[in-house]
């Protein structure tokens, strides 16, 4: 699914270089949940990016089912991200003058996809994280796991490979945050997705199947494969 | 029908700012189309005034030349002077004086030089010149002089006169009687060519009490009134039209009779290209003589009329220009303000797969309703605009110079004087300000160009602009 090789991200401030990702070597297989912690500021969301094709990399290759992400014109990037990828962010990112219903329709939108199919896949989404009667709602009337359970739907209706969440659990309450974390994991096991997640939570970091820890750019995996997709869930470390 | 859901709830959000920006684009369309309305109903009033004064078809206007200084010494052939001198006032012609004291003269006289008859049909022959007719302007003065006149308090009244046109029926479809409708009665026909017959205006024949089958004196001679004329509102008309060959007949100019002479020339160019090259031939061959076209006519009347024209021209039109350049300036200030503060949103869509054309596109789409909006409201403002204008502006007047043809010549210890008594002829046209077609269609373009400018400020940098620096951007 994915092969990073040699990736570095360097942003200027100012007259300084500062590498947010530095020689980055990894490979994702399809259907994997890789968990990235790592302190604020050491590249977690940079790393996102890139794999989302947000970004390109200074240096080095993004491979996504063979095709490099640093090097395809932006209007093939574009199409990558409409037709491969979800994303999840912390603040939710819900366009605030569209309801629930239109915000995850807007993620079919750049596909093409008829009108009566659009509104078919959006209500089941909208049902599948538990919020069919919540469509006409708009974001500003839902409460913070609401609105990220929008996003998750909004992510999902076009049916991508890759889930990509930054931190999608730090902006909710512990027993919403719990609600979350399960219904990722549910979805994970059953679309058979690859999902990468940020987070600082190690309590949803060691869900995953690998754990990876970025530190002043660099990535190291610090827990290998335990289970796959439908597999038992680990028991949290005490 | 997604894109407009969307374009339709962000404006709602904004709905301050939305009708801020439409209203600001509303001011600067609807002044546009106030001072197009405004400079119309001037255009259309100097039309209304030239073509009375030179006719409808009338593209070029000859007439001879202003007669000098009077000069002393012999008047000319059966010219009638008044001799003021110890002895009273008399009045004189071919020599002849008799005592003035409680005389009436009556004088059909002209203000201009003549130009031979035979230069019409020269003028005819000219390249570009499709018609030609000759006319005679001239003014009928009737002056009833005081018994003691010439003795002191007896001084010289103001002449009583009405202007006479004297008209080519050859050429009916040139000169000042082609812009008018008959009301009652008939207009000349051929074999009226030499009969004294005469069709007066409306607005003199109501004066004067004067219908179809009243008579009325022109130079001691009595003419049938065979129709009554009314000239379009605004105009300054001749008081009555008689056949060319009669004016001639009865008329003096400057240089004596006028028999074989017109004073003016009424000509139509083939088209409005050739005008100017006709008035350039014209002027060759008629070198002493004054050659006029409506524009060169629209520049030598004065007035409030001339003086809106320039308002409306000049001041109307910079003025809509700097607003609609403030509304142009506000309006996408604003749409880059409120784009600024939606980077994160725009951001999240290029992360969903959204082009960045199609966020350019929704920006703009935005934009132009604004524009569309304000435009709309800005032709009804300029609507409302131009209809109060036509209410409450007063009515313009046009001044222009006429004389009465009379000349006088006083005789006294200190020599002899004599002046041609002038006055200037005012004509009130009401201004009705009138919104065009083309000036609708102005407004909408200038309006959507208006959000479309904005609409292109606000959006070209989101369009550049990465989705991992668009979404890193804190709102």
């Amino acid at each position: 699914m994915y092969k990073l090789t040699g990736v570095s991200k360097l942003y200027q401030k100012g007259r300084r270089t500062v590498p947010a990702v530095r020689d980055l070597d990894l490979v994702i297989p399809g259907g994997e949940w890789l968990a990235v912690q790592g302190r604020t500021g050491h590249g977690k969301t940079t790393l996102l990016q890139l794999l989302g094709g947000l970004d390109r990399p200074t240096s080095g290759s993004v491979e996504f089912d063979g095709q490099d992400l640093a090097r395809l014109p932006e209007t093939q990037v574009t199409r990558v991200r409409a037709d491969s990828f979800g994303f999840i962010f912390q603040t939710f990112n819900l366009v605030p003058t569209l309801s629930a219903a239109e915000n995850v329709e807007a993620a079919l939108i750049p596909l093409g996809t008829g009108r009566a199919e659009r509104h078919r896949r959006v209500a089941a989404a909208l049902e599948s994280v538990g919020l069919g009667d919540r469509a006409r709602h708009l974001p500003g009337e839902l409460s913070g796991g609401q609105q990220q359970r929008v996003a998750i739907a909004r992510a999902l209706v076009k049916e991508p490979k890759v889930l990509l969440a930054d931190e999608p659990t730090g902006n909710l309450d512990e027993a919403t945050r719990d609600e979350i974390i399960a219904l990722l994991e549910k979805l994970w096991r059953d679309l058979g997705l690859t999902l990468v997640l940020v987070t600082h939570d190690s309590s949803l970091a060691c869900r995953a199947q690998r754990v990876g820890v970025m530190s002043k750019g660099r990535l190291t995996i610090r827990q290998e494969a335990r289970r796959a997709p439908g597999g038992e869930s680990p028991a949290e470390p005490g | 029908m997604f894109y407009v859901t969307y374009l339709r709830r962000e404006l709602r959000r904004r709905m301050r700012q939305a009708i801020f920006i439409a209203l600001g684009l509303a001011l600067g369309v609807g002044l546009v189309v106030t001072v197009n309305a405004a400079s119309a109903g001037v255009k259309k009033a100097q039309a209304a005034v030239l073509s009375s004064l030179y006719g409808v078809g009338t593209d070029v206007t000859v007439t001879g030349s202003s007669p000098g200084p009077p000069k002393t010494g012999r008047p000319p052939k059966n010219a009638q002077t008044f001799q003021v001198g110890p002895g009273g006032a008399q009045i004189c012609s071919n020599g002849k004086c008799h005592s003035a004291a409680g005389q009436t003269v009556d004088n059909l006289g002209s203000q201009y030089n003549a130009i031979n008859a035979s230069e019409v049909a020269a003028v005819a022959r000219l390249h570009g010149v499709s018609a030609a007719a000759g006319g005679l302007t001239l003014t009928d003065n009737q002056i009833t002089l005081p018994k003691n006149f010439g003795q002191p308090g007896g001084s010289l009244p103001q002449p009583k006169g009405f202007n006479v046109d004297g008209v080519d029926i050859a050429h009916a479809s040139l000169g000042p009687l082609s812009a008018g409708t008959i009301k009652s009665g008939h207009s000349f026909t051929a074999a009226e060519a030499n009969s004294d017959v005469a069709v007066v205006d409306s607005g003199y024949a109501k004066a004067n009490s004067l219908k179809v089958g009243s008579t009325i004196t022109i130079d001691k001679t009595r003419f049938k009134v065979i129709g009554i004329v009314t000239q379009p509102q605004g105009g300054s008309p001749p008081d009555v039209y008689i056949p060319l060959e009669r004016a001639q007949a009865l008329g003096t100019g400057p240089g004596g009779s006028l028999k074989g002479k017109v004073n003016t020339i009424y000509v139509s160019a083939a088209s409005a290209a050739d005008i100017p090259a006709v008035q350039q031939e014209i002027k060759k061959l008629l070198p002493g003589d004054t050659v006029t076209t409506a524009s060169s006519l629209a520049s030598q009347v004065t007035g409030s009329l001339s003086s809106t024209a320039k308002l409306a021209n000049d001041l109307g039109k910079w003025l809509s220009v700097l607003v609609l350049i403030a509304a142009f300036a506000v309006a996408s200030l604003l749409t880059i303000s409120a784009v600024s503060r939606r980077v994160r949103e725009f951001g999240t869509l290029k992360a969903l797969g959204w082009r960045s054309r199609r966020i350019v596109a929704q920006v703009l789409g935005e934009s132009v309703t604004l524009g569309i909006i304000g435009g709309a409201v800005g032709v009804g403002l300029g609507f409302a605009g131009a209809a109060l204008i036509t209410r409450i502006a007063p009515k313009l007047s046009a001044i222009y110079a006429t004389a009465t043809g009379q000349r006088v010549e006083t005789a006294g210890p200190g020599g002899s004087q004599s002046f041609t008594p002038t006055a200037s002829h005012t004509v009130s046209v009401p201004l009705h300000a009138t919104v065009t077609v083309g000036v609708i269609v102005l407004a909408v373009v200038l309006a959507v160009a208006g959000g479309l400018l904005a609409g292109t400020f606000g959006s070209w940098r989101i369009g550049r602009l990465r989705p991992a620096a668009a979404l890193a951007r804190v709102e």
